[in-house]
């Protein structure tokens, strides 16, 4: 059972630290709730994109976003045009 | 921890600290004419939760944790690398006795992407078969809408779900209405541990419309080991605009048997309700297997259907309370399996360079 102690250890202590990241990004996923216009924006790409397969991101440090926003490219199969638009959206 | 393991720990931690210090110098250098504020400082993000199973009557814990390291080498080079370590805690004889179990720790992929141009990506190391919806998109813990596998998720992701060697994956064609994504895939085989794969070679392909946020796709593959096999599924994922429901469904064709899996869920977004009934989500599978040639390899060997329902609770964006109800009709006896346990998505920043 330490194992599972060790492991309640270190979710409480993600959970810490995730909880202390920078919000700039905070509301993205209400604001991509909108509905889409014909003109393809980051807004619409995330918004389209992120739900296909999981919950979109609340917030997300400007920090990291390129790199998340690489992996995201890589297993989402977007775009090279995709990744700049969400990150001039996500971290503008 | 002896003498030898203190080595490679230092070893390990010092080639982390250089890593992060050429990425961090790479990524000043590269920022001045990005065009945005986004920084590439390596990351550790990933999902952590905790499971109690009751399975026809036998409970067993499962706390587990999956870090995905992500380090960028400039805007062209990614390295990604996610590790699963799950436990297994089941009581002694099943039903009674003390909780015994073990620790098993994966190397689910370990790969180098280079981002060639917009249209291809090219990745070499260790990767996730790209074989249906599940094994590389729904598969993480804090994804997966119900906590337990499709029957059929098996099919076309032996041995291990992931392959050593070359995959190219990215965006074939894009308008603003459509677009088409494809992977095409070679695999070795390979013994080594943490790192076994069988001899593969596949392709997946889908076709989106954003406008209808509608994707279809199917994947093929053909397992080179030492009975060859042609695998396939069809699959589809819908989330209809201006509502809150995700559909999701799979069509599985392998040698030992064929099967499906629909599953739906529904999370309100309505900013004028309540924060409680924006939290819920509502989940429902069913599924179906038909076994041939025996079935087994990871796949029922006797006809089984399965209907499962759950519900979520979103405490925050990254953190879920789950539950979930499912009745397993199997031609030799039927069983209830119950799930209850919490899921966290983190994201941890490993340098603290970059821009803010």
């Amino acid at each position: 059972m330490n194992i599972a102690l060790i492991a309640a250890s270190l979710i409480l202590t993600s959970a810490a630290v995730g909880g202390g990241l920078p919000r700039q990004a905070v509301g993205a996923a209400q604001r991509a709730a909108r509905p889409a216009s014909s003109a393809r924006t980051g807004e619409q790409v995330f918004a389209t994109n992120c739900a296909r397969c999981h919950q979109p991101p609340m917030s997300l440090s400007p920090r990291i976003t390129g790199t998340v926003m690489m992996h995201m490219r890589v297993r989402a199969r977007l775009s090279g045009e995709d990744e700049r638009l969400l990150l001039k959206y996500l971290a503008p | 921890m002896d003498l030898r393991e203190r080595r490679i720990a230092g070893r390990w931690l010092l080639t982390i600290v250089l890593t992060c210090v050429i990425v961090h110098q790479v990524d000043a250098q590269d920022s001045a004419d990005s065009g945005n504020n986004a920084g590439h400082a390596p990351v550790i993000q990933g999902g952590a939760g905790y499971v109690h199973n009751v399975s026809g009557g036998a409970p067993t814990l499962e706390p587990q944790i999956d870090p995905v390291l992500l380090i960028a080498f400039g805007r062209h080079f990614l390295l990604e690398s996610r590790t699963d370590f799950t436990g297994f805690f089941q009581r002694q004889d099943q039903t009674s006795g003390p909780f015994t179990g073990k620790v098993f720790k994966t190397v689910e992929y370990a790969q180098i992407d280079w981002l060639a141009n917009t249209h291809a990506t090219v990745v070499g190391g260790r990767y996730l078969l790209p074989f249906g919806l599940y094994n590389e998109r729904l598969e993480p813990i804090w994804i997966r809408n119900l906590q337990d596998s499709p029957l059929t998720a098996s099919v076309g992701t032996r041995t291990t779900g992931a392959g050593d060697g070359l995959m190219v994956r990215g965006v074939a064609l894009q308008r603003p209405a459509i677009s088409a994504q494809y992977s095409v895939y070679g695999s070795a085989h390979s013994g080594i541990n943490q790192f076994d794969s069988a001899r593969t070679a596949g392709m997946d392909a889908s076709v989106f419309l954003p406008g209808k946020r509608l994707e279809v796709g199917s994947s093929w593959q053909r397992f080179l080991e030492n009975r060859h096999i042609t695998s396939g599924a069809f699959y589809l994922s819908w989330q209809p605009p201006s509502t809150g429901l995700d559909v999701k469904a799979e069509q599985d064709i392998s040698y030992f048997g064929h099967g499906y899996w629909i599953e739906a869920a529904y999370r309100e977004s309505r900013m004028s309700l309540p924060q409680f009934a924006r939290s819920l989500q509502p989940v429902v599978r069913m599924q179906q297997f038909f076994p041939s040639n025996g079935g087994g390899n990871g796949l029922p060997r006797v006809r089984t259907e399965r209907f499962d329902f759950g519900v979520n609770y979103y405490l925050r964006d990254n953190l879920r309370l789950l539950s979930s109800y499912g009745r397993s009709f199997e031609s030799q006896r039927n069983l209830n399996i119950w799930n209850l346990g919490l899921t966290y998505r983190f994201t941890i920043p490993l340098w603290f360079g970059g821009k803010e």
